[in-house]
């Protein structure tokens, strides 16, 4: 069943006009900035040569275009997972849902998926074009494999997160207002405060930075796996309030 | 023989402002329950309590003899629920819609695509299935939503002012579709139209401020006009006085 909800709000997402605006306004973003990069590098490639340094394309194009990428999907995850719980109050349509022989979790779990599956076109088409580079300029392909799995797990995250959030609120809108309060807060974090402060591990920024300078750090992959599984647990947890069950 | 639905004693909501009281339910098979009574006397709540969306804060709902919150989720295959605000996704078509609503209840493959084949000719929207739901007519749109309550085959059928929003025709048609299709179904029907009770209902029960106020068989000669004056009027004096 957790399959089947999965495509189904996948499906979902589909027939909507927000997955191509983001899919499209994405990939633009991507390919933009990932060829204006480019052509700065072929610009001071010959002085880097000379100058003896060890920076090439992965640390100056590729790895800042991922984290274009992971910007562009920071402020697009809210926007599909709004409709998902919030949506489905909002229309009424969270009756078939709740009346039908599926529990909290699964509910859960497969629009987490889902949300994952549409977000995977963006991923992929980033991905290649980024690749892509790699037909003319020697590129690092361990630390690129490395940046793109943190992205599918990083977005499977944003899923568990954004859909938490969602199942708070009866209105897309303020879920969305909601969602984007928070990641904002979690992106600004270590920057608000100094690297000994208690809440400096919720922070985003210093668990996604090491998977960009090539750095797979167990810390960083137990906070997302962390958070994300409390944030759907939460999500089950405010499925089974709205049913009277707790 | 065993009632398909029995609801004991159920309350929800808080105890200064419940939105149910001590409300009692027996549906034996076949019966067709109406449930009268004005905006804000309950009746969907209670709807959403016997369809399992809430559960109860005090007593308990039992489907076929078995209690719906200790069952598990797989009691609710026997439900098909239509509510007032239907359930369909605009941006998917009338088959999609359909074959959402059949997963969701545990049909798949050859069983599910024969039972949206079957449902569709029955509620006449065979011709439509490819048709978004959202461009669908007010009346046609009621009709893709009693499919989805109906589609895999419930014992209980439990339906929230269906024919609410609907022009005369329209209103013809689903009460013709829900004699034809859920006559040997057990079946409860809010409504605030007399007419629907009388045509679909062999009982009734008069519903206020959360409370069962009366209980009536329904037959051809039941005044039910009578016995809802009597009940507003009841309650205004009580009121006044």
């Amino acid at each position: 069943m957790i399959r089947d909800i999965a495509l189904h709000e996948a499906r979902r997402l589909r027939a909507g006009m927000m997955f191509w605006v983001l899919l499209a306004f994405g990939q633009l973003i991507v390919a933009w900035l990932g060829f204006a990069q480019l052509e700065a590098f072929a610009a001071i490639a010959p002085e880097l040569k000379a100058s003896g340094s060890l920076l090439g394309i992965t640390d100056l194009v590729i790895m800042p275009t991922f984290n274009t990428l992971i910007l562009v999907l920071l402020m697009g995850a809210p926007l599909l997972s709004m409709g998902s719980i919030a949506g489905e109050m909002h229309s009424g349509r969270i009756s078939l849902w709740l009346s039908s022989p599926v529990s909290g979790s699964q509910i859960v779990l497969g629009k987490i998926l889902g949300l994952w599956l549409a977000s995977l076109p963006l991923i992929i088409s980033a991905t290649l074009t980024l690749a892509a580079f790699g037909l003319g300029i020697e590129i690092d392909w361990p630390r690129f494999a490395l940046a793109t799995v943190c992205l599918l797990l990083f977005s499977l995250w944003l899923g568990s997160v954004t859909l938490f959030v969602s199942g708070l609120f009866d209105h897309p809108a303020a879920a969305l207002a909601a969602s984007y309060g928070i990641l904002l807060f979690l992106w600004l974090l270590d920057s608000l405060s100094g690297a000994d402060a208690p809440w400096y591990w919720l922070a985003l920024l210093p668990h996604i930075k090491p998977w960009l300078q090539g750095l797979l750090r167990s810390q960083d992959i137990v906070f997302f796996v962390a958070t994300g599984a409390a944030a759907a647990l939460l999500g089950v947890y405010s499925i089974a309030r709205r049913r009277g069950e707790v | 023989m065993k009632p398909v639905l029995l609801a004991r004693q159920i309350s929800y909501g808080n105890a200064n402002r419940p939105r149910l009281s001590n409300f009692d339910l027996k549906l034996e098979p076949g019966d067709r329950l109406g449930l009268l009574g004005i905006n804000g006397a309950g009746k969907s709540t209670l709807m959403q309590l016997l369809a399992g969306i809430l559960v109860p804060s005090r007593g308990e709902v039992e489907i076929l003899g078995q209690r719906l919150d200790q069952a598990g989720a797989t009691l609710r295959r026997h439900i098909g629920f239509l509510p007032q605000r239907l359930p369909v996704y605009p941006e998917l078509t009338v088959a999609e819609n359909l074959s959402w609503a059949g997963r969701l209840r545990g049909l798949t493959g050859k069983p599910l695509t024969e039972a949206i084949d079957t449902i569709l000719a029955q509620v006449q929207l065979s011709e439509f299935s490819r048709r978004l739901a959202g461009r669908l007519s007010a009346g046609m749109a009621q009709r893709l939503g009693l499919a989805q309550a109906m589609l895999h085959q419930p014992d209980i059928l439990i339906l929230d002012e269906p024919t609410a929003g609907l022009d005369p025709l329209q209103t013809e048609q689903i009460r013709a579709l829900l004699e034809q299709l859920a006559a040997d179904t057990s079946m409860v029907l809010a409504t605030h139209l007399l007419d629907d009770v009388q045509r679909l209902c062999n009982r009734v029960i008069l519903l206020d401020a959360g409370c069962k106020k009366a209980e009536h068989e329904v037959t051809a000669d039941t005044d039910l006009l009578m016995h809802f004056r009597q009940q507003t009027q009841h309650e205004s004096a009580g009121a006044i006085s």
